[in-house]
């Protein structure tokens, strides 16, 4: 990896590049990758033991650790773990950076000759919308936003079709059905981040499961929903937490208003604003599930915003869950009730009044594996591409009938590594921010890009960030 | 190196005797000795003995004999008065005093060319025909005797310098000279031929690294590699592997100018990272020959011929000795 030869104390950005591998190579010998033995330099005498002192093989144990001052609290190492720092003021700002507003979604969607495409550019988070990302825990730790002065958004080729089809589900009052899919580190949360901007610059109501593990792997209460058959699972204690960040990542619910009756188990006053319903959802978990149908129906009426209703990590829900019924039978995911809410919308069964959109992302890391899933998408690609079907394995057993209708006709993106221009643009970024140290010109972009998979981002970002050799 | 046979001059001399020196060997002498049959026994061929020495004759036998034979010691009826012969053995060359009375003869051959055409314009150094001259164990071999490399050095640097006359006007005898001590096979013509770029522009490098094999299609493109159908970053999970198998397109500056199709087997991920650095570094090599000497600095030429060294007897692994036990 060639490395920048100035001091690393300061920010000041190099002229030149060297690469410090090639001028060390003097004569010609076969490519080895392993150091010499003799790298580091002749080593030092060992000094001779004393006289008397005699000497043995045997490894002296080390006493046990000693605890120096106080262990921490419960909770407390994965609160840091799960931290998000979303601004370091060691980074350098960036000057002339556009925001992630209405008129930059609209600005994208022009992109004719007269105006430069925004596509490659890195546009900031402007603060409300980093407020709504932040309560509804958009943003992942991994993702690297400690390293930026200010959260930054770069703009992709797939990221302007999503926001084109979002904006024309907006404005025609339909229920866009997504299902973002690639390889590790191509982008997929980021997709969805994006999306969720969007939402929240053009004023929609943002509804997220930032994790569907936590939906199905059987750490919080539930119960059946009464009078349900085949039985519905409701999960209070998600539920209510999840109508706290719906409430604290949506300001609009306060300004709208009950205007229909509804079979609650508390009275709840007409001209109660939404936001108030959310309140008390959180307040009782008992109440939250029929709290949370309230609110949904209610946004459904008309002349209420879009809505956008996103789910990340969709292989955990396509599949049993891990919670049990009354007869000790693993229930599957579509029977836990906020799922079968998501999937309903996602297989196209129920639509948004308003218009809006239903968009899961797969994940790549410690994923179980749903082969109905993978063999929807995979279909879907071969349908968007107009290319032979594959076809169900024939003797293969664990395929599911309902993770099939779930994902019936949705619309797949498939992300892959990024273009030339977008990786140089990210990269300049990143140089303007005082964090990639090094002169970024086609040749370094070139390498960068092909190091990282063709120009996976997440890789591209640690090869360039995190690995500073 | 030794060889047993008896000394060369008087082999020379007692050629019928001998096994004649293969005929790709066969040298001029300075000295032209011919080949004399001689004998003093009177019958020679017809009983099959060969004699040193003439029978004794007694007295008795010689009265009964014409007393003009006397001077004829040979005795030989078909021998003429005029052809005189010596029973005494007399050396074919006086290199016979000499320690390496053949290698003698042939420096004096060579020196006697060199002086002889010292006159006939030369090429440059480094311009004249490359020959690659037979090895001091092949001569050694042929001549039998035991000559230092030393020695046989003198006869390379006249021979060098008969081959430094300009080609045009090499004489007969010189050029028998230079190819009598040229190696039967012609190193210099072993030329490696380029390999070549196919119809659809791709050109094929193969290489290896411990224990696995790789193949790499090059073709001009903007820097996109796929290994065994994958990304980089799906077939080697090390950054430091990625970086290997592109390590000759990043030495040469050729990243964004070629795509890579890459297919490799066997071994681990080290090994089959650094045998697609060799195959990608051949494959590019056949796309622009100039870069060879880049190449080869950046090591993307050469095989690495380490392996696993096997296990040994009585080693737990390949040097590993067992532990120590007390009885």
């Amino acid at each position: 990896m060639a490395t920048s030869i100035n001091c690393w104390k300061c920010l000041a950005r190099p002229c030149a590049t060297s690469s410090s591998r090639i001028s060390s190579i003097v004569s010609s010998k076969p490519f080895s990758s392993t150091s010499s033995k003799l790298v580091g330099g002749p080593k030092p005498f060992k000094k001779a033991a004393p006289a008397g002192v005699k000497q043995n093989l045997r490894i002296k144990k080390k006493g046990a650790q000693k605890t120096t001052g106080r262990p921490p609290a419960s909770g407390e190492r994965k609160a840091m773990r799960k931290r998000i720092v979303l601004s370091n003021t060691n980074a350098l700002a960036v000057p002339g950076m556009q925001e992630f507003n209405k008129d930059l979604v609209a600005d994208m969607l022009e992109g004719g000759e007269e105006k430069k495409s925004l596509v490659g550019n890195v546009v900031v988070l402007p603060g409300e919308t980093v407020d709504a990302l932040r309560a509804i825990d958009a943003f992942k730790p991994t993702q690297g936003w400690g390293l930026f002065n200010k959260p930054g958004l770069l703009i992709r080729q797939e990221s302007v079709e999503l926001t084109r089809a979002l904006v024309s589900a907006e404005d025609e009052k339909s229920t866009l059905r997504y299902v973002i899919e690639g390889s590790k580190g191509s982008g997929k949360s980021m997709m969805l981040l994006h999306a969720q901007a969007v939402a929240v610059a053009r004023g929609w109501v943002v509804l997220h499961f930032p994790e569907a593990q936590e939906l199905v792997n059987a750490v919080n209460d539930y119960a059946a929903i009464p009078n349900s058959n085949p039985s519905v699972w409701m999960q209070p204690t998600y539920t209510a937490e999840w109508l706290e960040k719906i409430a604290k990542a949506n300001p609009i619910l306060d300004t709208i208003k009950m205007t229909q009756p509804h079979n609650l188990p508390i009275e709840i006053p007409k001209g109660t604003t939404l936001g108030r319903l959310c309140e008390l959802g959180v307040r009782d978990s008992d109440i939250a599930f029929p709290l949370f149908q309230a609110l949904w129906s209610e946004l459904n009426q008309s002349g209420r915003p879009p809505i956008l209703l996103t789910l990340d990590g969709l292989s955990y829900i396509m599949r049993d869950s891990q919670y049990r019924n009354t007869n000790n039978e693993l229930i599957h995911s579509h029977d836990l009730a906020l799922i079968k809410h998501f999937t309903d919308f996602l297989s196209g069964s129920q639509t948004m009044k308003n218009g809006g959109a239903v968009i899961g992302a797969t994940s790549r890391s410690h994923h179980p594996i749903s082969l109905s899933m993978n063999l929807a998408i995979t279909q879907a690609l071969e349908k968007q591409q107009e290319s032979p079907q594959t076809e169900r394995q024939p003797f293969e057993k664990n395929y599911d009938e309902r993770v099939e209708a779930s994902l019936k006709d949705v619309h797949v993106m498939k992300l892959s590594g990024t273009s030339k221009d977008e990786a140089r643009g990210l990269m300049e970024y990143w140089a303007k921010s005082g964090v990639l140290r090094q002169t970024v010109d086609e040749r370094s972009v070139a390498e960068k890009w092909a190091l990282a998979g063709n120009g996976v981002l997440g890789e591209l970002q640690r090869g360039a960030l995190r690995m500073r050799i | 190196m030794k060889v047993s046979r008896p000394p060369a001059g008087l082999r020379e001399t007692l050629q019928c005797a001998c096994t004649p020196r293969p005929a790709v060997f066969n040298r001029q002498r300075a000295f032209e000795i011919r080949p004399r049959r001689f004998t003093t026994a009177p019958i020679p061929q017809a009983s099959g003995g060969r004699f040193a020495a003439a029978p004794v004759r007694f007295p008795q036998q010689r009265e009964n004999r014409n007393f003009q034979q006397d001077d004829d010691i040979g005795g030989a009826d078909a021998v003429g008065p005029k052809d005189l012969f010596y029973a005494r053995l007399v050396p074919a060359s006086r290199s016979y005093f000499t320690a390496q009375p053949i290698f003698t003869d042939d420096l004096l051959s060579l020196q006697h060319l060199v002086a002889k055409y010292a006159n006939l314009p030369t090429v440059k150094p480094g311009e004249q025909p490359r020959v690659s001259w037979r090895g001091l164990a092949e001569y050694r071999d042929q001549v039998g005797e035991s000559v230092k490399a030393s020695k046989y050095q003198k006869i390379v640097k006249l021979l060098a310098r008969l081959n430094q006359i300009h080609p045009s006007l090499v004489p007969a005898d010189v050029q028998e000279a230079i190819n009598e001590y040229r190696r039967d096979i012609d190193v210099f013509k072993n030329v490696r031929r380029p390999a070549p770029v196919d119809g659809m522009g791709r050109t094929l490098g193969a290489g290896r690294r411990k224990s696995a094999t790789a193949r790499a299609w090059l073709v001009e493109g903007n820097g996109e590699v796929l290994v065994n159908g994958k990304t980089l970053v799906e077939a080697f999970g090390r950054v430091h592997d990625r970086e290997s198998v592109i390590w000759a397109l990043k030495a040469t500056n050729r990243i964004d100018k070629y795509n890579v199709w890459g297919l490799s087997q066997g071994g681990g991920t080290t090994g089959q990272a650094e045998a697609l650095t060799l195959a990608i570094g051949k494959a590019l090599m056949a796309h622009e020959p100039a870069l060879k000497p880049a190449l080869r600095r950046a090591g993307v030429l050469t095989r690495d011929p380490k392996r696993v060294e096997r296990k040994k007897p009585g080693k737990e692994k390949a040097r590993k000795m067992p532990a120590w036990v007390k009885r």
